[in-house]
Formats: structure tokens, sequence, C-alpha cells
């Protein structure tokens, strides 16, 4: 025992590598389907979206890539079908220069597709890409149309109902970023601090302990948190809208609940993997200071 | 006789006729209820901004009937004919008209309007008194109001700052703590010299635009210079062009400023590519390929750092890390030898160079912070004791 | 004509001036190093000023402050021209000199010029980058969509496996603040998944205690995110705060010059 001990100490990280990939393909193959608990950043997230009114105008910014669309894409997707559920308009943009718009046609197309009652134009407008993430988010606290001059496809902004009597980002009743980097952080700082929108931050998991004292200082309404977040937020959507409850059980697409159970497995094996890394570090310290 | 049964007839025609008079339907609808009017109605340039904007304030009647609305109306020239801009709520008490020219006239009306809903009793469409503004006009404005105290924070830093560079010209020893980091920077570039292998550095993968950027090419340049005085290779990939531009000119100089122009080659630093992960990969191949002997990650990076840091150490070099953000300290704290954290990376420059105007300017910065500390915990205590106009002095817009 | 005080001020500032500069510094070496520094004190003051002066010519929509954003997005395109130019030369050279290493940059370099040369006909051919009016892809959009997106996926998938060994060699209680940390993580790790429900899926006698524990941790979790984690990236983040304006307060005067190969005495 001792000496497999002390094989960790010194274990080829490619067997670690292994485990990883064993742990989280396992749970994907064969789900295990283990519970969700919320947190309270993401519950404050859920009652404020929740606490809209039919007509009122929200805006869903695209501020991530391909490579953390696992972790955003469920976060923008439960954002979206609640909002088009609650008959709360939505204005979609995308400031990650590398995928981002790509990443919100494919999520406008994916959910406005499960509503045939949304109309373009007139419950969504998606407003496509502009560079230069402060610069723009400036712009928008004077003039909208200033930053956005037409929709994705080049249409005037005054052709479509949604955006009449929608000047500039004060009008909005929250910003959502789905957000990788930077660009999240300046929502914060650049709209809210300036203008008083509220934001709600989707990061990635890597970067949310950032987000705690924003949230603390009051400058977030909440944030989704990774993963977990997403998957929070997804159970949040289920018990508040039963039809969505079914749509989570029965789809076969990815989702965040989904990629939890990965998640906890390879949690555990980690954990297994420091406490006998550490035992056996002790031993050896041990052995060391009796010789 | 017969003047009397006239009187009589009259009588009785008029006695019966008032009450059916009395009781007959009426066809005039009763006159609305007065509606009360607003009060202390102002409109001025709205302050602090850049124009186009007028501020209208009021105060709301005491007892506004339920449904009922604060109509704004604006007049301009050349009809001057009141037109309505906008129903507002009640308790609202202001409105911004954001749709005003520069430079032209206009006067605002004000009055309370009974809406058409179902809680109006019977005030849809009834009017209360208008109250006129003089005329005004909107024009952009010297100075943020509502930035003061941001203003004031700034000139008071400013002058820290300025004040401690003065005093370091003075000639005045500045002590600045030991920072293992950057001591680590020579022994790193020694032990590439004796294995005969080069140097990586990578400046992060953000712009000349970012603080940390400017930073991280200003501890390149005192490394190239070490470089060429040992005569070790250096290599630094960049994944902004602007970066790569400034980075090549840091190199370029170093080598030349140390007589080395000889051994300085144009792909010292080169130009990767601006996708991040592709970046990265290449990156990484090129530590598990060509085995650097010491890596240093400086500067602002993204997920990709840890990628990075954790392929370095597989490799054995000697890696020192340093960023301002905390997203990605974490990995870096895990994975390398040395991280600088936080505004260690700033200070780099100062601590490598020793020079005293450089450390003078750390030393304001620690004024700066000791001042805010000083401050924040004024402001707990206050707030505590229930003095919540204090975070009206703080809080910026 | 419209006097524009803000576009001239620009013009004269980072037109003239450079170019005035280059002049001079052919024939004055010492003014080299003047004039990058006198462009860097403008294009620092001007934002900042920007700030509390809401004037139309320096904070409006086309005042010096936005248009200075939109003239550095300018210069780092054109900065990535430069960029190009550096890919292809570098590899070109290795191919040639066939240095280690080459085969890959014969890869990059068809990968450079057809999804380049690809992106350049869909601008030509008015056909764009991304779908087809009929929903089909560009061939633009194809590599993207196929190729860069996967691959991009596929480094960022990298990170859970480095993480997990990270992780592993890291957490080791070699002293005080090691220890510190090792708890913090373990507590962390366990509590923002349901582990403790995932070990006690077998034996359902113990499934209560493990969903009560579970929450425990999860609230242990939060404590740590909320108060010791928030607290210190607060002090992070204000210290570097006031590192980053007090290093931009020396880039600005001029103080600082290293990022522009400048040392002492230059």
């Amino acid at each position: 025992m001792p000496g497999l001990l002390h094989r960790f100490l010194a274990l080829d990280r490619r067997w670690i590598f292994l485990l990883v990939l064993l742990s989280v393909a396992g749970p994907i193959i064969f789900p295990v389907g283990l519970p969700v608990t919320v947190t309270e950043s993401t519950q404050k997230s859920f009652d404020y979206i929740e606490a809209l009114k039919p007509g009122d105008i929200v805006w869903l910014s695209f501020d991530y890539g391909p490579s953390s669309a696992p972790e955003n894409d469920p976060m923008a997707e439960a954002f979206l079908r609640q909002c088009l559920l609650k008959k709360v308009r939505v204005v979609v943009t995308a400031l990650y220069p590398l995928g981002g718009l790509g990443l919100a046609n494919q999520c406008l197309a994916r959910i406005t597709a499960e509503y045939p009652d949304a109309k373009y134009g007139v419950d969504y407008i998606n407003l496509g890409y502009k560079d230069g993430a402060t610069a723009v988010m400036r712009r928008l606290g004077d003039d909208i149309s200033a930053a956005f001059p037409t929709d994705v496809s080049g249409r005037p902004l005054s052709e479509f109902p949604i955006m009449r009597g929608l000047k500039s980002i004060r009008d909005v009743k929250l910003v959502f970023t789905a957000a990788t980097g930077l660009i999240g952080e300046y929502w914060i700082t650049q709209v809210h601090s300036q203008i008083g929108t509220p934001v709600i931050i989707g990061p990635t998991a890597v970067s949310a302990p950032k987000y705690y004292a924003f949230i603390n200082s009051g400058q977030l309404v909440g944030m989704l948190g990774g993963m977990k977040g997403a998957a929070e937020y997804e159970l949040l959507l289920s018990r508040g809208h039963p039809e969505l409850a079914s749509l989570y059980r029965s789809t076969k697409g990815f989702t965040a609940t989904k990629g939890m159970d990965g998640q906890t497995v390879l949690h555990g094996f980690i954990l297994l993997f420091i406490v006998l890394g550490n035992i056996a570090f002790f031993q050896e310290r041990a052995k060391k200071a009796r010789a | 006789m017969r003047a009397t049964a006239s009187i009589f007839l009259l009588l009785t025609l008029l006695l019966t006729a008032a009450p059916a008079a009395a009781s007959a339907p009426q066809t005039t609808p009763p006159p609305p209820p007065e509606l009360p009017a607003a009060s202390d109605f102002k409109a001025v340039d709205r302050p602090g901004d850049s124009g186009k904007a007028i501020l209208l304030t009021w105060k709301d009647p005491a007892t506004l009937p339920e449904g009922a609305m604060i109509e704004v109306r604006r007049a301009e020239p050349p009809a001057d004919e009141f037109m309505t801009l906008k129903m507002v709520k009640p308790g609202t008490e202001r409105f911004i008209d954001s749709k005003a020219e520069d430079g032209k006239t206009y006067r605002y009306e004000l009055r309370v309007r009974g809406m058409e809903t179902p809680d109006s009793l019977g005030i849809a469409g009834a009017v209360g008194p208008a109250l006129v503004s003089d005329p005004v006009s909107s024009h952009d404005n010297w100075f943020r109001p509502e930035r003061t105290n941001s203003l004031i924070a700034n000139l008071i830093f400013i002058t820290l700052i300025l004040s401690s560079i003065a005093a370091a010209r003075s000639g005045k020893p500045i002590f600045i703590r030991r920072i293992a980091g950057l001591n680590a920077v020579d022994e790193a570039i020694g032990r590439a010299t004796e294995l005969g292998k080069k140097v990586l550095y990578v400046p992060g993968i953000q712009s000349m635009d970012d603080i940390q950027t400017i930073a991280s090419v200003a501890i390149l340049g005192h490394v190239a210079r070490a470089t060429a005085r040992y005569g070790t290779d250096l290599d630094v990939p960049n994944k902004d062009p602007l970066t790569f531009v400034s980075a090549r000119e840091a190199v370029k100089a170093a080598y030349l400023a140390e007589g080395r122009p000889d051994l300085y080659r144009e792909d010292m630093v080169n130009y990767v590519t601006y996708d991040q992960f592709a970046f990265t990969a290449t990156v990484s191949a090129r530590m598990i390929r060509e085995k650097p002997a010491a890596i240093f990650l400086v500067g602002y990076f993204f997920a990709e750092s840890l990628i990075l840091a954790e392929t370095g150490q597989s490799t054995g070099a000697i890696q020192i890390a340093g960023q301002a953000d905390p997203t990605q300290l974490p990995f870096f704290v895990a994975t390398c030898d040395y991280t600088l954290i936080g505004e260690e990376l700033y200070a780099a420059g100062a601590y490598l160079s020793r020079e005293p105007v450089l450390l003078g300017s750390m030393r304001g910065q620690d004024f700066a912070k000791a001042l805010l500390m000083v401050v924040g915990i004024t402001g707990i205590v206050a707030v505590s004791l229930g003095a919540t106009w204090f975070l009206k002095i703080v809080q910026t817009q | 004509m419209n006097f524009d005080l803000g576009r001239v001020t620009l013009v004269a500032l980072f037109a003239i001036v450079p170019i005035v500069g280059i002049a001079l510094g052919m024939r004055a070496p010492a003014l080299r190093s003047k004039i990058p520094v006198l462009v860097a004190f403008f294009a620092g003051l001007i934002p900042i000023v920007s700030l509390y002066i809401p004037k139309d010519f320096m904070s409006g929509d086309s005042g010096m402050s936005p248009r200075l954003d939109q003239w550095l997005i300018i210069v780092a395109a054109f900065a990535l021209l430069l960029g190009i130019t550096n890919v292809l030369s570098v590899n070109n050279r290795k191919i040639n000199r066939r240095e280690p290493g080459w085969p890959y940059a014969v890869v990059l370099l068809t990968g450079l010029l057809v999804t380049g040369g690809l992106g350049i006909y869909g601008a030509i051919s008015k056909q764009g980058i991304g779908l087809l009016p009929d929903g089909s892809s560009t061939p633009f959009n194809w590599i993207t969509v196929y190729v860069f997106q996967s691959l991009q996926s596929t480094i960022f998938a990298l990170l859970a496996f480095f993480m997990a060994s990270a992780a592993v060699r890291a957490f080791r209680a070699r002293n005080t603040e090691a220890t510190i940390l090792l708890i913090a993580g373990g507590i962390v790790m366990a509590g923002r998944v349901p582990l403790l429900e995932f070990l006690a899926a077998p034996f359902p006698p113990l499934q209560p205690s493990a969903a009560a524990a579970s929450q425990g941790l999860g609230k242990a979790t939060e404590w740590i995110m909320n108060i010791p984690n928030g607290a210190a990236q607060s002090g992070i983040i204000i210290g570097a705060a006031l590192g980053g304006a007090s290093m931009a307060i020396r880039v600005i005067l001029g103080i600082e010059r290293g990022y522009l190969g400048l040392g002492k005495g230059d």
C-alpha cells in the first residue's frame, strides 16, 4: 500500500488525463441524472427576469466564442426561452469578435423555432456584431442606431416595431451578457456604472470568482457562474414553467444539467487523487524526518 | 272671471311644467371634475451633457386621482404650437427631452390629464390647468457635475504621485520590498544561458491599449537587455498585431542599447495569429518542441493561461508569470515557479531599473492606497452608524 | 464650411505632429524619442479629459474621444497587415531552410492562404462569409463551423485535463498557506457539484443525510466564494486598479518609456 501511495507523488499526468476523459465521457454515455442545488446569485437573476412584464425590452449580448459554448450556450438559450415565454422582447447583439455572431445566429434559430408565435422585428431582433466593445457600449448609452444602424441583415432599425421608442440602452430593463473574457466586465463598468441599466452576467466558471465582488457591491443583479450556474437556471426554469421542464427532460440536445453529471464524477476523482497524494506526501515527509 | 281662469290655467301650467322640466333627462354631460395642477415646473438645459437634451422637473399635485397622467407638451418655432411629447406616470416628477436641437428655443407645457382607464372614475378626457415654462434651449456643457467627486479623487491621486516623484528626484532613498518573481528574472535568464536554450517571453494576449500589456512590454525591454548581455536566444510570440510591433521595437532597442545589434534577428519577435486558442496551440507546441529553459508569461491572459503554464511546467522550464487581473492568478500560482500578483506587475519597471523617479511614483501610489483604506474604513463606520450620506459622496456616475 | 474643432485637433495631434516628428527625427536623432512621448501624452489625456468635459467637440458622437477609439481600430487593422507579413516571411524562411518543424509551416501557410482567399472571394463575389440566401454555407462559413469552431473547442477542452493534473500536483499541504488552499479548494470542488448525492446513490438509507450534507457544503462554498474570495478579489482588483492608474500617469507624462524601447537616459 505505501508503495502504491508513493506512486501518486510521481504520477505521470497522462494517467490523470485518461481518468478525466473517462470521468467526463462516461456520464454523457450513461446519464446519471444528479440533482442540482440553486445558489443565491442564480436565484436573484431568475427572480429579476421573472418579475419583468410582457412588453418589457431586454438586451442579450453574445460575448463568447465557440470555445466556451458548452458553458455559455445553455445560459443564453435558457434566458431566451424565459423571455419569449413571458413575452418579454429581446434585442440580441454579439460583441465577441471571433464566433460571437455565429453563435448568436445559431442560438436564435434554435430557440425561436420553439416559439412560432414570436415574430422577428416585433418580439425579438438581431442587431449583429460590432467591433470595439467599450466604444459600442458608450454609444448605446446615447443612441442605439449610432452603434447599430441596421439589423444583422442590413435593414434600417426604423423598419422594426420593436425598435420604436427604444432610443438608447437606458430604455431597456436589463442587460444579460453571456461572456468570456473582459467584455462582460465592460457591461458593468461602462453601462451599469455610467447609465444605471441593471446587468446580469453569465461568465465562464473560471471568471466567476471575480464577479462575486461586483455582486456584493450591488453592481450586478446576479450571476450564472459557469455550467453549474446554467444548470441551476435550467432547474429554476423547469420549476417555474412546467412546459420547459418536459422540454429539458426530453431533449436530446446538450443541456448544462447533463454536463453537471460529468463534472461531478470528475471532481470526485480529482478529490480522491488529491487526498491520496497528500497521504503519500505526509508519509514521505515522516519517513524523511525519521531518517 | 275669465281673467281669473286664465291666471289659474297659467299657474297650473307653470306648476306642472316645473317638475316635468326638473325630471326631464339631461342632454348635456356634466362638466368633468377639476384636476389639480403640478407645481415648481422648471425646464432647463440638462446639466453636464453633450447637448440635445432639456431637463423638465416638477412636483406632482398632492392629490392626484387614479388614472391621471402628466402630459408633457412642447412648442417649437416657427409654429409655436404645443404638441404632446410624452405622457408621464405620476411619481416620476422628471422628464428628459432628448430630441431637442441645440440652439433652438423651446417652450414646454405641463398639465394633468385624465386617461381612459377602468379606474379613472369619470376623469377621462379631463385636463388640468397648464403650467408653461420659460423659453429654453439646449447646449453642450463644459463639465459633468455628477463626476466632481471622481475628479477630486483623481487630482488628489495625481498630486500624490507627482509630489512623490519630485521628492524622489531630490535624491531621497526609497525602499521597495523584495519581489521574488522579479529577483528571479536574472536567475532564469542565467539558467537559459547555461543550458544553451532560449528564453520564451509571452506578453499576454491583449493589445497595447491595455495597461498590463504596456507593463509587460516594458519588462520585455529589461529581459531583452539581459539576453543581449548574456548572448541568450529570445523568442517572443505575439497574438496582437499592435503588441507585436511594440515588442519588436522594444527588443530591437534593447539589443542596440546593449551594443549587440548583431545578435538581434527579425524572427525573434514574431506574430502568430489573432485567435486565442490557435495562438495557445502554437506556443504550446513551440514549448514542447524547442524546450526553452525559461518561460515568461507576463501580461493579460485568459483561459489559455493554464494550458500555457502547464505545458511549460511539463517541459521543466523555470516559469515566471505575472498578471494584474485576479482571474487567472490561481492557475499561475499553481503551475509557475514565481508569480507577480496584481500591482507587482506594474512595479516591475521601477523594481528592475531602480530609477528613483519610478520608485517615487510607487511611493505615491502607496500613499494613495493608504488614503483609500482610511476612506474605506471611515465609510464602513459611518454607514454602520447610519450616516448613509457618506455613500452619496463616494458614489460615481 | 463647418469647422469641426475635434477633427482638426485630432488630425493635428496624430497626423501632422508624427509626420513632422519623423521628418525632424531624421535630422535630429534626439527628437526621435520626444515625439512618440508627446503623441502618447495626448492619446492618454484626451479620453481622461472627455470623462469630465461633455462638450460636443470632446465627447459628442463625432468628438475627439469616440473618434480616437475608432482610429485605434483602424490602426490595429493596419498593424494586422504587418503581422500577416511577418507570418508569411518567418514561415517562408522556415520552409526554405528546412528548419525543424517546417511541415507545420506548410500547413500554417496553406490554412492562411486558403481561408484568407475564400474570405476575399466572398467579399468580391458579394456572397459574403456567412450563409447564402438558400441557407447553405459559403466555403468560408463551412471552414468556420466545421474546422475553426471544432479546433477552438478542442483546445479549450484541454483545460479540463490540465486543470486536473495541476490540481493533483499543486494541492499538497506543504505549509500553512498551501493547507488553507487545499482545504478551501476541496470544499469548493465538493460543494459546487452534487458529489455526496452521487456517492450515496447506491445506498438509499444514506441519501437524506447526503442531501443535507451537500446543502451544507453548498452553503460553505457560497460563504468561501462571497466572503474570503470576494474580499481577496476586491483587494487585488483595487490594488491593481491603483497600480494601473499610476502606470497610466507615468506613461502619459512620459516618465515610463520602457514600452517604447527607450531606457534610462533615452
